[in-house]
């Protein structure tokens, strides 16, 4: 269930009787089994017609598209009849209401900082010496508590960010130097990949965003009428950690991406077609690791943990209950 | 017919507004009950709040919708079901009874409750009075209820709890029910 598909050649995905196939430029056919599909993730050039697109809407199934140098760029959503005046109505208000927005900011960036230190202690643990960086998470995370404006709470997320990625290159074998995030584009390897992460995890959370009728352009932590959804930017926040930079760790440590998985030119560099199918491959996995909710009373994919959020925050618009952001718990 | 008013001062009895609003359609803040509402009244007082403020339920949600689908399937016997002024939508037997189907040993109290609304509402907003039926699908049984004075307060204090539940700006808190695992909004109640 809530499987995604990742097609990574060129080709043609089409309607075809009742399922969609994929007609690759060297004419393969495969077939996608969409019925338990979240959402196909188009990385190759892509041809498709409006025959395919409601039919992918008419099965719920998002089609996220990924270009070149800033890997996302855009997503065919399902209409699905998720629509609830109410809950916009609600969304807006909090948005407007700067104390509540300020409450709803500070509780993401202070689950985003929980969960970069679950990572950090978890090398710490290891063979690594982190306690400076657990320090200085902790002073953010003693700072986030009485940030007065957004601004100020994206501040304290930027900066508790930096000490974060100053253990990437204590971490990272030689051969992989990170020096600091850059993107736009990435400048290497650390980088790409850390970038390709990001925007599979943000697209994940556009698919459960939609999943509810929460609006996605109206954020908190970030400034809505951004490009990108900004209500997506803020729970990616939270989920980067547990997603992208896990999968990074993993498989760099294990040898799994070789120079031949990056495309070097002029001042950027980005993962080749076989190096975005190992990611997403490992990606995939991640997201399908299941742990047990404390609350729920059962397992649940990490990809699920993406949606539960929405549901937390979308009960906490409108009901008034508590929002208590995603800490990694285990 | 209902002397409650008066234990709201100054306003007006959510039986009497819920009789105006379906005898008159320009009535200006009606108030609607439906039989499902009347089944969530008994059930879960945050359910019936969800449900009154078109909060979506997950399509995906693997669990059946309670009571609705049993309904549907589990009982062929000839009916027919009557919309009335788009509100309440009971199912007449051929005699002319109503008929509810009572999907489960534990939810026997809300689809009582339900049919009861049923009769009720036919007496005082469409003038006729009827006799019900609660049926056992799988067990056979069938069980006559009638419109008493004591099961006609009964539906009328619903018909209160249910305006002040859905008129609160918050929904009752969660708390741990059988009703929970099978319900729409498990996840969504339970996400914390
Ligand atoms: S999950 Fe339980 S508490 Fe929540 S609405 Fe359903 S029955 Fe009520």
């Amino acid at each position: 269930m809530n499987d995604n598909y990742h097609i990574f050649s060129d080709g043609r995905v089409e309607r075809h009787n009742d399922t969609v196939r994929l007609v690759t430029d060297d004419d393969e056919k495969k077939y996608l089994p969409i019925e338990n599909a979240e959402a196909l993730f188009l990385h190759g050039q892509i041809d498709f017609n409006t025959r395919v697109i409601s039919f992918l809407d008419d099965h719920g199934v998002a089609m996220h598209v990924f270009g070149w140098n800033d890997y996302y760029s855009g997503s065919i959503m399902p209409e699905r009849g998720q629509t609830s005046g109410q809950t916009v109505v609600e969304q807006v208000r909090a948005y407007d209401d700067e104390a509540h927005r300020g409450k709803i900011a500070r509780e993401i960036v202070d689950g985003s900082i929980h969960n970069m230190r679950a990572n950090v202690t978890y090398y710490d643990n290891r063979d690594y010496d982190l306690d400076s960086t657990l320090d200085a998470l902790d002073r953010r995370r003693e700072e986030i508590q009485s940030a007065e404006s957004v601004e100020e709470a994206m501040g304290v997320e930027a900066s508790a960010r930096r000490a974060y990625y100053g253990i990437f290159d204590q971490i990272l074998p030689e051969g992989f130097v990170f020096g600091g995030r850059k993107y736009n584009p990435p400048n290497n390897k650390v980088n790409s990949l850390i970038s390709f992460g990001n925007s599979l995890v943000y697209a994940n959370i556009v698919s459960a965003i939609r999943a509810t009728a929460l609006d996605p352009t109206i954020s908190y932590l970030h400034e809505p009428g951004e490009r990108r959804y900004s209500l997506a930017l803020d729970l990616a926040d939270l989920f980067k950690p547990v997603l992208t930079d896990r999968v990074v760790f993993r498989l760099v440590n294990r040898g799994q991406l070789s120079d031949d998985d990056f495309d070097s030119e002029m001042n950027a560099c980005l993962l080749t077609e076989t190096g975005r199918e190992t990611f997403s491959k490992e990606f995939e996995q991640t997201l399908d690791r299941t742990i047990e909710h404390p609350r729920l009373n059962r397992k649940v994919s990490y990809q699920y943990l993406l949606r539960v959020e929405a549901y937390k925050l979308k009960k906490h618009l409108l009901t008034g209950e508590p929002y208590e952001s995603f800490e990694r718990w285990w | 017919m209902s002397g409650h008013a008066d234990e709201r001062t100054g306003e007006t009895d959510p039986v009497n507004l819920l009789l105006e609003s379906a005898r008159d359609e320009a009535v200006e803040s009606p108030f609607h009950v439906t039989g499902v509402m009347m089944q969530y009244y008994e059930v879960c007082k945050r359910e019936l709040w969800f449900e009154s403020r078109d909060v979506e339920i997950d399509r995906e949600n693997p669990n059946v919708v309670r009571g609705t689908h049993v309904d549907e399937t589990a009982y062929d016997e000839k009916r027919r079901n009557l919309s009335i002024d788009g509100r309440i939508a009971p199912d007449l037997l051929d005699d002319g009874r109503v008929v509810e189907v009572k999907p489960s040993s534990t939810l026997v109290e809300p689809a009582r409750l339900q049919l009861l609304y049923y009769l009720w509402y036919l007496d005082r907003v469409v003038g006729v009075e009827k006799e019900g039926v609660l049926a056992h699908p799988t067990e056979r049984k069938r069980e006559s209820v009638e419109l008493t004075d004591e099961n006609e307060q009964q539906v009328e204090d619903a018909i209160r709890g249910i305006y002040d539940v859905v008129r609160s700006d918050t929904p009752p808190p969660a708390k741990e029910k059988p009703f929970c695992e099978s319900c729409a909004y498990h996840d969504f109640c339970w996400s914390c």
